[in-house]
């Protein structure tokens, strides 16, 4: 062993150091664990509200229709999985961006040498695993309230879930990244409202003037209940083309104004 | 081969009206932690966004290593480490996890991110909460822990640039002075250490360079030799003045002894004269306090406490050289 040892230039070997290339699987997978190990604590609370919102919807609305009788009874129920998706959406999916944009997480994750997009995709599969069990709750519920004939059309109903859960959690994401966190709290908030009152999910569209239903028409919340009936009871109800095409623009609108608001550089 | 791994030339940053940096220029070699001063608001933190690429500078250029941050943020940000000033996000996690996460995102093994966090637990001594899971609203663990979780996972993974956002907020006497050997550790394995804080006594100790930022604007930089006055030996005499009290130092020539340096901050004076005056300064002092001028006096080493204080409460700041020639500045902002 030399008596003195002389550093080995530790200076320049940095300099020419270059941190390696993460794939983008591999980032993928880590944000994955982190948001789950976020979120994961939060998780059985969510499916308890759910649960509840559910029996809510299902049960309470029930009380407002005297002598329900089983058409009406099987629109309420096929409705109610749409309003727990589009409630976890546009109410809690903004309250936990705003919460992570004020307390600095969304700052952190953007530092860190990920493609941002994946953030958002991460983000994006823990709010899918969150808010997915909502169908079944909703569905569970209805049929121990009412004796419900449902006729599942599987693919349908999969294809419906899935498009109408990320469509909803992306609009609020972009709600949340768009606007100030406060307006943003407060625009969640309004939403519930609309989503449970003034939207043809619960009840039929025919119910409501006519300038309102065109309305309805271009907004995400009817198409995205008609599909998912459709998709739950196939031999009563069917779904359209159109409902589709306005469910997938909001969705890239929702997208591409989330993933613009982190890749962006102020 | 340029040993840079951060070279900041002339970077302007405007919020509206507020020029939050104006013509920011400094570098960090590697294997030398430079610390950034300045007050709360004197652009520190704004000047750090631009060099992950959070903020785009309107003008100037950041070189982190070999690439261009502001053409290539994603390059950029691979080759620096931040650990922000806002508690890193690890709630529903154990600073284990934390850690492991970190490394495995900056393409550490499996093996290699656990190896990894467990001797910087070992190193900054938080072992004993390493498996205990942060909760939500500051439960479970300590602010103290949180911070020493968020730097280990800025340091897990080796990066030509490391920068470190106020790192020890809330950390102990015995683990901050942990966390100083382990900053002084990267930067003798090689890396280049930004460290961003508006401590001076503590910066003083493991920094090799300093820049001082004042409303945007680099008002000082150099070692902290250099900053603290042309002489390592100089003292400081401080004046502690009566409420309503006249400043018995001004003039300058009312002072017996020759003075460096003058900065008044409020009801304090602070003078740097030479050692070999330290007599004449006493009994100067003692006579006015016995007169009933002062509240009181000390005389103590001059520190780099002075020297920021000089050049960053001076109204004329920008032209202040206390690298070399202390000024005989009047500051009068009290």
């Amino acid at each position: 062993m030399p008596e003195t040892t002389i550093a080995e230039r530790p200076a320049e070997r940095a300099a020419a150091f270059v941190p390696p290339r993460v794939g983008l699987w591999s980032s993928y997978r880590t944000l994955l664990r982190w948001q789950i190990g976020q979120t994961g604590s939060d998780l059985p609370m969510i499916v308890v509200i759910q649960a509840l919102l559910a029996a809510g919807v299902v049960v309470g609305f029930g009380f407002l229709i005297p002598d329900i009788s089983p058409a009406s009874a099987l629109f309420l129920s096929t409705g109610t999985p749409t309003v727990l998706l589009m409630v976890v959406g546009l109410t809690i999916v903004p309250q936990g961006v705003v919460r992570a944009r004020t307390d600095g997480t969304f700052t952190y994750l953007r530092s860190l040498p990920v493609a941002r997009p994946l953030l958002l995709l991460a983000d994006l599969t823990v709010w899918l695993l969150v808010a997915l069990p909502s169908i079944a709750v909703a569905v569970i519920v209805a049929q121990l309230r009412y004796d419900l004939a449902l006729s599942f059309d599987w693919p349908l109903l999969v294809a419906a879930s899935l498009l109408v859960t990320v469509t909803a959690t992306a609009v609020g994401y972009a709600i949340a990244v768009s606007f100030s966190p406060m307006m943003a709290q407060v625009l969640s908030q309004v939403l519930v409202f609309f989503v449970m009152l003034f939207s043809p999910i619960t009840f039929p569209a025919s119910q409501l003037p006519g300038w309102f239903q065109a309305v309805h028409d271009v907004l995400p919340i009817r198409p995205a209940a008609d599909l998912l009936r459709a998709g739950l009871v196939s031999d009563v109800y069917s779904a359209s083309l159109r409902d589709l095409l306005v469910l997938v623009a909001w969705c890239a609108v929702g997208l591409v104004l989330s993933t613009r608001a982190l890749v962006r550089r102020a | 081969m340029s040993t840079d791994v951060l070279m900041i030339e002339g970077v302007t940053r405007r919020f509206g009206a507020v020029v939050a940096n104006n013509q920011v220029s400094l570098r960090v070699r590697a294997g030398e932690v430079v610390g950034l001063l300045g007050h709360n608001g004197a652009g520190k933190t704004t000047l750090v966004s631009q060099v992950v690429g959070l903020l785009r500078p309107d003008a100037g250029a950041i070189r982190v290593g070999d690439v261009d941050a502001v053409a290539d943020p994603a390059g950029a940000r691979r080759r620096v480490a931040l650990q922000a000033q806002a508690q890193a996000p690890i709630n529903g996690l154990t600073p284990r996890t934390a850690i492991e996460l970190a490394g495995r995102i900056r393409g550490l093994s499996p093996r290699r991110a656990r190896a990894a966090a467990e001797e910087l637990a070992a190193e900054l001594d938080i072992l004993p909460w390493f498996d205990q899971k942060a909760l939500p609203e500051g439960g479970g663990l300590s602010g103290g822990v949180r911070r020493l979780t968020s730097f280990a996972m800025t340091v897990v993974a080796p990066t030509p640039l490391v920068v470190l956002d106020e790192p020890t907020n809330d950390i102990d006497a015995s683990r901050r002075r942990r966390l100083w050997d382990a900053v002084r550790r990267i930067g003798d394995e090689g890396a280049g250490v930004l460290l961003v804080t508006h401590n001076v006594v503590e910066a003083e100790r493991v920094v090799d360079e300093l820049v001082v930022l004042d409303r945007g604007t680099v008002v000082a930089a150099g070692s902290p030799a250099a900053l603290r006055g042309s002489h390592d030996t100089d003292l400081r005499l401080e004046l502690q003045l009566h409420p309503d009290g006249a400043d018995p130092s001004d003039p300058l020539d009312a002072v017996p002894v020759p003075v460096t340096r003058r900065v008044r901050t409020g009801r304090r004076v602070l003078l740097t004269v030479p050692s070999a005056q330290a007599a004449a300064a006493v009994a100067w002092a003692t006579d006015l306090r016995e007169q009933g001028r002062l509240d009181g006096y000390s005389l103590t080493p001059a520190t780099l406490e002075d020297a920021y204080l000089a050049v960053t409460t001076s109204e004329s700041a920008d032209e202040a050289e206390p690298s070399d020639a202390p000024a005989t500045e009047e500051a009068s902002r009290a």
